[in-house]
C-alpha cells in the first residue's frame, strides 16, 4: 500500500503541534514586546521603546521562519491566536524582568522541543532547531544585560535616563 | 467506489465502520453512520482533529437537550455528521485507529525500502 502519510508530509503529527505551539509562543513573544514598547513610550523611555519594537520585529520573523518551516514540509501551519498581552508593567525595571523571564521561557521550549525530536528521530526538524537554540543564548545575554544596568548605574538620580539609553547599545560579540 | 474499488486498500475497520486508503486518486474512504464519502488528506486529519477537540465530557453532563448531539460539516465535502456522544466516542476511534495504521504503514514501508545498513 503506498503511503500517502509521507507523501504528503514530512513532518508527524506530534513534531507538526509542537512546531504549531511554538509559532504561537513567537507570537505571544511578539505581541508582548510591542505591550512593552507602547509601556515605555508612554512613560517617556524613548530609546528602550525602540528597542522593544525590534525585539517584537524579530520575535516575528522567529515566528514565520518556523510557520514557513511547517508550510515547506507539507505540513499544517497554523496561524495562532494571541490572547492575554499585558499592557501595563509595574516598573521600568518590571518590564526588563518580564522580558528576561520570556526569553528564558522561550529557550526552555526549544531545548523540550529539540528533545521530543531527538526522541522521535526527527533529525530535520532538530537540525532546524539548532538555529533557534543558538540565537537564544544572544536573546538571552542581551535581556540579562539590560536587566543588570539596573544595578550597574542605579535607578536613582538620572539612572533610569541613563540605562534607556544603554540599553540599545548592549551588543553580544560571538 | 465505482471504478476506483479495485484501488481501494482497507486500512482500519471496527464494528461501526472502516476507512479506506484509495491509491488511485490519493484519498481516503470513510464509511461511516450509513454513508461512505471521500476526504483528500488534509481534510481528513482537519476532521479527525475536530473530533478530538469535541468537549464529551460536557456533552455528557450537560442536560441541555443541544448538548445531546454535534453536528460536524467536514471541509470539501458534502457529508454532514450528527453524531450522539455514542458516535463522536465510535468515530474517533475509527479515525484514530486509522491514524495509527497509517503510521504503522509508513514504518512497514520505510522498512521495506531502507537500503541495508
Amino acid at each position: 500500500m503506498k503511503d500517502l502519510l509521507r507523501l504528503k508530509t514530512s513532518l508527524t503529527e506530534e513534531i507538526e503541534t509542537l512546531l504549531n505551539e511554538q509559532i504561537k509562543v513567537e507570537a505571544h513573544s511578539s505581541a508582548v514586546y510591542l505591550a512593552m514598547s507602547s509601556w515605555c513610550d508612554r512613560n517617556g523611555f524613548d530609546c528602550s521603546a525602540k528597542y522593544f519594537q525590534k525585539q517584537s520585529g524579530e520575535e516575528r520573523e522567529h515566528m514565520l521562519k518556523l510557520f514557513n518551516y511547517v508550510s515547506d514540509l507539507g505540513g499544517r501551519a497554523v496561524s495562532p491566536e494571541i490572547t492575554n498581552i499585558p499592557q501595563e508593567f509595574e516598573s521600568f525595571r518590571s518590564v526588563f524582568e518580564q522580558a528576561l523571564q520570556q526569553e528564558i521561557y522561550v529557550t526552555q521550549q526549544f531545548n523540550r522541543m529539540a528533545a521530543r525530536c531527538m526522541k522521535a528521530s526527527d533529525f530535520v526538524t532538530f537540525q532546524f532547531i539548532q538555529w533557534f537554540l543558538e540565537e537564544q543564548i544572544e536573546e538571552e545575554y542581551v535581556a540579562r544585560r539590560a536587566l543588570e544596568l539596573f544595578d550597574v548605574i542605579g535607578e536613582e538620580g538620572t539612572g533610569r535616563y541613563e540605562i534607556d539609553k544603554r540599553v540599545p547599545k548592549i551588543k553580544y560579540h560571538k | 467506489m465505482g471504478t476506483a474499488a479495485n484501488t481501494l486498500s482497507e486500512i482500519f475497520r471496527t464494528e461501526y465502520g472502516a476507512v479506506f486508503q484509495c491509491n488511485r486518486y490519493n484519498v481516503y474512504w470513510i464509511e461511516f453512520a450509513g454513508g461512505f464519502s471521500s476526504f483528500k488528506f488534509n481534510d481528513f486529519f482537519h476532521l479527525k482533529q475536530t473530533l478530538e477537540t469535541i468537549d464529551v465530557k460536557e456533552m455528557a453532563q450537560n442536560p441541555a437537550r443541544f448538548a445531546d448531539v454535534v453536528v460536524l460539516n467536514p471541509l470539501c465535502s458534502d457529508r454532514c455528521f450528527v453524531l450522539t456522544l455514542t458516535d463522536v466516542l465510535n468515530f474517533r476511534e475509527l479515525l484514530q485507529g486509522a491514524k495509527a495504521m497509517m503510521e504503522l504503514n509508513s514504518i512497514i514501508y520505510e522498512s521495506l525500502h531502507a537500503m541495508a545498513v
